[in-house]
């Protein structure tokens, strides 16, 4: 049976499952008694089976199976919930998680049995009921079988046929086949209806051709049906042996079907017209009442049911779900870069425009207002695709309490995770990246952060170690903070850590600020844990996870407090494309700034710059901000006399500041990031990439938050 | 195109092209195309070498100067200067700064000789073969050693 197709949908669901019940279990082991999470984790292991039933993949059936039978008996009240089965349960969502690993890498679900993980199942199972383990028990899933038999019109009855459609039914029937009308219902909680529909045509059709489907294929393949569909075969076969391989199919509620001719078929339906043209509503209705009762009326009758209801049912039928549509992210880039090509060609006709002064001033001004016009579109387009690119972090951040509850058990520390800001959005590569980094953060949070309870009682804090992960847009950046309550960084300790692995020489580190201490923890192989455990201290861990996030245009920053805890805030770009900057000149090179980290610009007299600790600054509005010189920065020709005033543009990094000093001031554009490439060297990381500008000249980015 | 119908097995295509006195060979098969010096926009920080990077129809290339790279004195752009770009697999593309663009030669195996590795003069360590075409003789670029970061300043 080929199922591949739906292997897609089948790994999403069972991700939204595992997900699921992995939320489900951490609430029920905070209230084992809440009977709406009982039945949720049953409804979910049960569609667990379902669907490993469905593709085939027998060892992850079972060991779903396994749990079901736990939360049968929970459910109907027979056994308790203990932190043990809460284990166990966990363990079973790790081994179903491999099984899907498997899947996605190899379309097999792999090898392992998973054997000790049942038989701690079936042995809570049997302590629990006080019954001896029985491996042939099977609580029958919800079998509701108190047929209404009326439930099951012959739906067939009702399809309108095309023009084609009929023409293929007589041409089959004059050449001697016969001709079938079939009505499928599927059971109700039934979750890959499309694949449940594939399986029965594929069986039917090895008996002969299907002519007519309702409703139409394409439409069943995408599952935009109901609990029913119709079709009508042409075949040589008997009916009877039919409606047996489709019932076979699993989770099919019933068939049903007869012995049709073309000739009652097209007459019924234009019966059917006419009756629809002239009937009343009312009358319609009655007569479909009156045809459920009889199962076996005959088809003219059944023609005069109106179609409103049946599709009534189709949209009761189907869970709401917003419409989407999976898309390969590469086409995303492709768009985005064409996007991106077209905001480039605007810009040359913006440029064009604002230079060249020929032609009458009538039609210069039909083209700006045509530019702006396409300014616009452009602007909208882009945002239009960036936001397409975007989604919301939580898909990363929503693992984090079972890991943080895991952490707790192996530490043997309590704490709790609070997070906010979960719908928070990013680009979708930045988002697939960000996982791990925030894991370590949070491991190290957990381990090194948080003190353990004796000395936290001691320091007259809650025992309950809480770590917070905070989620928020600011400007042009993500910040997400991750912060806990505990010991803060002892930075006299990693001071004479780096002292004792030479890094530093002890009067280096008397004068070393705070900032400049913490940095040390961000060094490749520099780790304070004193034992090593399997959570953290191996020294690889802070280097990684400053390099994944620099790597994504980001920086990490720690704030910390010794006895009050920590806080590491990471900053991301919020799109990694197109920016707005500000665009500068230094000796007649046009650099480009974010005009995310630009504060202010200032004029100031060459007299107003003061010196402190022998570094350039000024003292400006209450602050005093240190001065770089771009020129001097970036390596340029010196300039042959000192000007009389400066441009100084404030840049902002977190709550630090510095004013750049440039030549000249070109106004801000909307402009595309490109990488320089592998050849350059750009260990400096001054020069953050590069932009075609509108007359196709070059201009380099600076990263400014390089400079502080 | 490595395997144009003109050339004969075990034939290869070179662009040759003139840096100071000598002549020099580039695997055809790995340029991707020959543009008129341009205004060349300088990358600070950036090795001595890369004279900085410039537009090719909205992609960013960075441009080396082979001379800078090989101890030569410094570019002098004339009208019948060219940036060579070559497309390397993996690595993207590059822009070579040459003095003139001769012709385009083919060699037979027999045309080449290999040269000896002298790990003492880098200049050579750029060369991995000396064509003869005629009376002239070509020295042949091993593209891969020119992209080696290892700098000879």
């Amino acid at each position: 049976m080929d199922v591949s197709q739906y292997l897609e949908i089948f790994i999403d669901e069972t991700n939204g499952h595992l997900q699921n019940l992995s939320d489900c279990i951490m609430s029920l082991e905070k209230e084992p008694e809440n009977m709406d999470t009982i039945n949720e984790i049953f409804r979910a292991a049960h569609s667990l089976k379902g669907m490993a039933g469905t593709m085939g993949f027998k060892r992850m059936q079972r060991l779903t199976h396994d749990m079901e039978n736990v939360f049968q008996e929970v459910r109907s009240g027979n056994m308790n919930v203990t932190s043990g089965l809460v284990d166990v349960l966990f363990q079973c969502l790790d081994a179903i998680d491999a099984y899907l690993e498997n899947v996605k890498e190899s379309s097999d679900e792999g090898t392992e049995d998973n054997e000790a993980i049942i038989q701690e199942l079936n042995d809570i199972l049997a302590a629990g009921t006080g019954n001896a383990p029985k491996t042939e028990e099977k609580p029958v899933p919800k079998e509701e079988k108190d047929p209404v038999e009326n439930r099951f019109q012959k739906k067939y009855l009702d399809i309108d046929f095309s023009e084609k459609e009929k023409e293929e039914l007589r041409v089959s029937e004059e050449k001697g086949m016969k001709l079938y009308g079939i009505t499928v219902y599927i059971q109700e909680d039934c979750l890959l209806k499309a694949a449940r529909a594939f399986l029965v045509f594929k069986a039917v059709e090895d008996f002969g051709n299907i002519l007519v489907y309702s409703p139409s294929s394409q439409d069943i393949e995408d599952e935009k049906f109901g609990f029913d569909f119709s079709f009508y075969v042409a075949s040589e076969a008997e009916l009877d042996r039919m409606l047996e391989v489709a019932k076979a199919v699993s989770e099919i509620e019933e068939v049903i079907g007869e012995k049709v001719n073309y000739k009652e078929l097209t007459a019924a339906a234009a019966k059917k017209e006419e009756e629809e043209a002239a009937a009343a509503k009312e009358a319609e209705k009655a007569q479909k009442e009156e045809h459920a009762g009889a199962a076996q009326a005959p088809a003219a009758a059944a023609q005069a049911k109106p179609q409103a209801p049946a599709a009534k049912k189709q949209n009761g039928g189907k869970p709401v779900t917003n419409r989407t549509v999976r898309v390969d992210i590469e086409k995303l880039d492709a768009l985005m870069n064409q996007v991106s090509e077209l905001i480039i060609a605007k810009n040359s006709l913006v440029s064009i425009g604002s230079t060249s002064d020929g032609g009458s001033s009538s039609n210069s001004q039909a083209f700006h207002e045509q530019i702006e016009y396409l300014e616009r579109i452009t602007t909208g387009l882009h945002e239009s695709v960036m936001k397409v690119r975007m989604v919301p972090i939580e898909s990363v951040v929503q693992k984090f309490p079972r890991m943080i509850r895991d952490l707790s058990k192996k530490l043997d520390k309590k704490m709790e995770l609070y997070m906010t800001g979960e719908d928070t959005e990013l680009d979708r590569t930045v988002v697939d990246q960000i996982g791990d980094p925030l894991q370590h953060l949070l491991r190290n949070s957990a381990d090194h952060g948080l003190e353990n309870a004796e000395l936290r009682r001691k320091r007259g804090k809650p025992e309950t170690g809480s770590i917070h992960l905070n989620a928020f847009q600011e400007g042009n950046n993500v910040i997400i903070e991750v912060s806990d309550d505990g010991n803060g960084i002892d930075t006299e300790s990693v001071k004479s850590k780096a002292i004792e692995r030479g890094l530093i020489t002890p009067e280096q580190g008397a004068v070393l600020s705070q900032k400049e201490i913490i940095d040390f923890l961000f060094m490749p192989s520099f780790s304070m844990a004193k034992q090593i455990s399997d959570v953290s201290g191996r020294g690889v861990g802070l280097d990684v996870v400053k390099s994944n996030i620099e790597a994504l245009g980001g920086d990490v920053e720690v704030k910390s407090v010794l006895g009050e805890g920590s806080k590491f805030i990471v900053r991301l770009p919020l799109t990694l494309a197109i920016i707005q900057a500000l665009m500068v000149e230094v000796r007649h090179e046009k650099y480009a700034i974010s005009l995310g980290s630009i504060e202010t610009i200032e004029e100031i007299m060459a007299d107003e710059i003061k010196f402190v600790q022998a570094k350039e600054v000024i003292h400006i509005r209450g602050m005093v901000i240190p001065l770089i010189r771009l020129d001097q920065l970036l390596d340029c020709e010196p300039a042959e006399e000192e000007k009389e005033s400066l441009t100084v543009i404030i840049v902002r990094k977190g709550d630090k500041f510095a004013g750049l000093i440039v030549d000249e001031l070109n106004g801000q554009q909307e402009i595309v990031i490109k990488s320089l490439g592998k050849y350059i060297n750009n260990s400096t990381k001054i020069i953050s990439g590069a932009t075609v500008l509108g007359d196709g000249e070059v201009a380099l980015i600076l990263d400014v938050n390089t400079l502080f | 195109m490595a395997n144009n119908m003109s050339v004969a097995e075990g034939q290869k295509q070179f662009i040759v092209v003139k840096i100071g006195s000598e002549q020099y060979g580039i695997d055809i098969s790995y340029v991707d195309n020959i543009v008129r010096m341009q205004k060349i926009t300088r990358v600070p920080k950036a090795q001595s070498y890369f004279k900085g990077i410039i537009n090719l129809r909205g992609e960013i290339v960075p441009v080396m100067s082979i001379r800078t790279k090989m101890d030569l004195e410094p570019d002098v752009f004339t009208d019948v200067t060219r940036i060579i770009i070559l497309k390397l697999e993996e690595h993207g593309v590059l822009g070579l700064i040459v003095d003139e663009v001769k012709e385009v030669v083919t060699l037979g195996p027999d045309e080449i000789d290999k040269v000896a590795y002298d790990a003492k003069n880098s200049k050579s360590n750029f060369i991995n073969g000396v064509g003869k075409h005629g009376e002239e003789l070509i020295s042949l670029f091993d593209t891969n050693s020119i992209i080696d970061e290892s700098e000879n300043a």
